[in-house]
């Protein structure tokens, strides 16, 4: 039933260059399927593996950038620049992720929000490569067999390509034994030792996995502002992320899905004020974390669970 | 390059300074930890409203420097007191990702509405000490960097005396180092709790306080700060206060030295791998966690 | 019978205070074994050693002729060696089939890589998962409860699902840590039977307890701990009768120990 809607979903969205020529309706469905695949990212991390990471913001960011550079300073195509924002995030995500697992879960969230925070100082100060303030602009279209995205109906197809391989793959995941094996872990890390299953592999995989997404979500979302600077690492895109998973619920892998396509809007109606918007963001976030601390999807397995109780008793 | 000796001086004594004001900020953050097992996000922009607080009641009270401080460690309390009875009090001690959200919003909704009604625009905030200092040589120190310091010492041991003898001080270690016994014995955790909030608040204005006339101040300035404040709480160990300080005169420190000599991202790095080197090494911080020490 | 389970000399201080004093014993196979003893006498400490959740200080474990001694917890689960927590543990949020399937997978011979490609390894791995998670559902009764969320249940009922998550792997022997502490007295018959059917069936276990009576019924050989040292070991029966094991458990006198004992429970 969910895998049938999903697919009528998936192809609705892949008929929207179809129905309008509006550039501006293409590029908010642009966003909403580039967060949304980065938000089922942070999900995988935080939702499933219970551990809040920060650092989807320096991942997104730093995603922006390789992608970026491989293109202008590097020669390379857009394609490899994807596969090299993976690569490196996926790389740092070891490097930071595997000191800092071994220690406990509030030394995780503290150690990757200061990441994010130094990956924006960085991207600002690392003149000589990123160009510091002024940024990287005029990010050339990708070109596939001679077909050149240089619109943005023509790149939206990229990233409804990109968005559905990365669902469907982060969609396996979640349900796989990996996927039960990581919610085990955020349930019951002593039981799982105890069951012969060694938490550390999982977590870093799953750290890792999530920043390769974020990475390449980032890439392809650089080619669509076409310019890249130190804003791209706006504390805003983390706070979207986050909006996105926990008003979804956090370990639900749809309810997260459909926010991010459902709220990916929220920025665009919310433009009259840069300053408003972000405060409502963290109104949000504040009255969320208050009234459905687990979200919609938390909201309803409560009211399932209630009626299941009633059941059998 | 020669290493001039005058120059490095100068870095020393400017890394100290700042490093005593980073301790502040530090200092507040593992109180709370410790205390609540909680990170408050927006420990930042309580400095950064100390600072404005200070940006304005200067000029009202004729740039006088210490009642203007009064005005702004007086106003960080009170804003850590709304904080904490709003939103930290309703949360259960095991709730640390609930926490750390939402103080996140919280911060947001702070820097941007100081943005929207003063805008982002930096502020040079005078006193009455201007920007004389002492001279040794050709070593130049402000007072107000001199002041800023010597404030913050005097902090700590304030903090050292309030947490070694007072009642209430007592409590908040007793609850930091075993909450169960600490119930049992009748200690009112809600009331530690905003006590260490409020306390830690203090802190930070003074810190804010302190830093404006050294600093530009805008909405933002509390970000950059908290940014090193909490790598410094894991460098130290968590919720271990005199780890914190250490922790951060070492980096006020080993920042100006890098700042002085190569080129700014590198100083910036600088905390960021010290951390993870620290975390590699020492998964517990340099300083080993033991409930809450004072020494 | 031959020693699954052979614990030598463990040794365990915290802060210079000895937990474990040089502890000796051995679970024989097929056998019920108890390891009683009155509070903070290295009961738990000892089992936390055994699992490798706690680092002991000296000592020997051998399991099944495998030296065990030091390594990891799920290293030494791997070996064959399932326990189960005295607060208990069971994933809350995930439904009864998963608690149980999750316990086994560690011990088929599938990889993920098996598992995405649906091998023939992954299908028969998990048929073999699901009778085993069935027969043990079965015979802790909560055939209805299958695909229900663990969280829904009892305490009482949580115990046996984690009871049963411990024996899926087929393990070599099961530590039980406080199997019927805060168990419905009515329940804990439950709990006997189904322990002695596994145990007719084949299966190893050590249970630490503090009921007596429960040890009593169930257990073949005791063995009683004390501030950190074994102070006697043998049948039910034996111990029973031995008048250190009283003094130290209760710190009366014989015949008042003893009534108590059979009381208490």
């Amino acid at each position: 039933m969910k895998l049938a809607a999903a697919l009528v979903a998936a192809l609705l969205f892949a008929a929207l260059p179809l129905l309008t020529t509006s550039n501006y309706i293409m590029g908010v469905g642009v966003s909403a399927l580039i967060f949304t695949v980065a938000a089922a990212a942070l999900n995988l991390i935080y939702g499933y593996t219970g551990l809040l990471s920060f650092a989807q913001l320096g991942f997104w960011g730093i995603g922006g950038y390789a992608t970026a550079l491989t293109v202008v300073t590097f020669g390379g195509t857009f394609w490899w620049g994807l596969v090299w924002a993976a690569l490196i995030n996926a790389a740092v995500a070891l490097v930071v992720g595997y000191p800092t697992l071994r220690t406990n879960r509030h030394a995780f969230v503290i150690v990757t929000l200061t990441f994010a925070l130094l990956a924006t100082l960085i991207a600002r100060d690392w003149v000589d490569l990123t160009r510091g303030a002024l940024g990287i602009p005029n990010l050339p279209p990708p070109v596939a067999f001679g077909y050149e995205f240089g619109t943005t109906g023509r790149f939206y197809w990229i990233a409804w390509g990109f968005s559905v391989a990365m669902l469907t793959f982060l969609y396996a995941l979640c349900t796989s034994r990996i996927g039960r094996t990581l919610v085990a872990i955020k349930q019951n890390e002593p039981l799982v030792r105890a069951q012969g299953i060694s938490p550390m592999p999982y977590k870093l995989a799953s750290f890792a996995l999530s920043a390769a997404i974020t990475g390449a979500a980032g890439g392809v979302y650089s080619f669509h502002l076409g310019i890249i600077d130190p804003l791209f690492l706006d504390f805003y895109y983390m706070q979207t992320f986050l909006i996105i998973v926990i008003i979804g619920g956090a370990g639900s892998f749809w309810g997260v899905v459909v926010s991010g396509i459902a709220l990916s809007a929220l920025p665009e109606v919310l433009r009259f004020s840069a300053d408003f918007r972000m405060i409502i963001y963290g109104l949000i976030l504040v009255v969320a974390m208050f009234v459905m601390p687990s979200g919609v999807a938390g909201w309803l397995r409560e009211r399932r669970l209630a009626r299941l109780r009633k059941t059998l008793r | 390059m020669t290493v001039d000796a005058v120059y490095l001086l100068q870095l020393t004594l400017n890394g100290i300074t700042l490093g005593l004001l980073y301790a502040l900020i530090a200092v507040g953050l593992s109180l709370i930890f410790g205390v609540m097992e909680i990170i408050n996000f927006a420990h930042g922009e309580l400095l950064m409203l100390g600072a404005f607080a200070m940006a304005f009641a200067l000029p009202v009270m004729g740039l006088l420097y210490w009642p203007a401080m009064a005005v702004a460690i007086l106003a960080t309390m009170l804003a850590g007191l709304a904080i904490y009875e709003v939103l930290l009090a309703p949360l259960k001690p095991d709730e640390f990702e609930r926490s750390i959200l939402i103080t996140l919003g919280l911060s947001i909704i702070i820097i941007h509405a100081m943005q929207y009604i003063f805008t982002a625009t930096p502020r040079l905030v005078d006193t009455q000490y201007g920007f004389e200092g002492i001279e040794i040589g050709s070593i130049r120190i402000t007072w107000t960097r001199v002041i800023g310091a010597g404030a913050a010492l005097v902090a700590f041991g304030g903090l050292y005396a309030v947490l070694r003898y007072t009642q209430f001080g007592r409590a908040m270690r007793a609850i930091a180092q075993n909450r169960e016994a600490a119930l049992m014995v009748g200690i009112r955790p809600r009331v530690v709790a905003r006590n260490a909030v409020v306390l830690a608040a203090g802190l930070c204005g003074l810190a804010g306080a302190a830093i404006s006339p050294i600093q530009l101040v805008t909405p933002y300035m509390g970000q950059f700060l908290i940014f090193k404040a909490f790598a410094l709480v894991i460098i130290g160990g968590l919720g271990n206060i005199p780890g914190a300080i250490v922790a951060a005169v070492a980096l006020g420190l080993v920042e100006n030295w890098i700042g002085g000599f190569f080129e700014i991202v590198w100083q910036e790095a600088a905390v960021f791998v010290i951390m993870i080197a620290v975390v590699f090494l020492r998964p517990d911080g340099l300083f080993k966690r033991g409930g809450m020490r004072v020494g | 019978m031959s020693a699954v389970l052979e614990v030598t000399g463990l040794r365990k201080a915290y802060a210079g205070v000895h937990a474990l004093d040089g502890v000796s014993f051995a679970v024989e196979a097929g056998s019920i074994t108890g390891l009683i003893g009155p509070n903070g006498s290295g009961k738990s400490t000892a089992i936390d050693c055994i699992s490798g959740f706690q680092r002991l200080d000296s000592g020997k474990v051998v399991l099944a002729g495998a030296d065990i001694t030091g390594r990891v917890a799920h290293h030494i689960a791997r070996a064959g060696l399932m326990r189960t927590f005295q607060t208990v543990r069971v994933y809350e949020r995930l439904s009864l089939s998963d608690n149980l399937a999750i316990a086994h997978q560690q011990f088929d011979a599938a990889t993920w890589v098996d598992e995405f490609l649906r091998t023939r390894r992954y299908r028969k791995a998990v048929e073999a998962s699901e009778a085993r998670a069935r027969r043990l559902v079965e015979l802790i009764g909560l055939q209805r409860y299958y695909e229900a969320e663990v969280g829904i249940l009892s305490y009482g009922q949580k115990k046996l699902v984690a009871l049963a998550a411990a024996l899926m792997p087929h393990p070599k022997v099961v530590v039980l840590d406080e199997p019927v502490a805060g168990v419905n007295p009515s329940r804990i018959r439950e709990i006997e039977e189904a322990l002695r059917q596994l145990n007719q069936a084949g299966e190893t276990f050590l249970i630490v307890e503090h009921n007596v009576e429960f040890i009593t019924n169930l257990c073949h050989q005791v063995v009683v701990l004390d501030q950190g040292l074994k102070l006697a070991e043998g049948t039910a029966a034996e111990i029973h009768s031995d008048s250190r094991v009283l003094e130290a458990y209760l710190g009366t006198t014989p015949e008042i120990a003893e009534a108590e004992m059979r009381t208490s429970a």
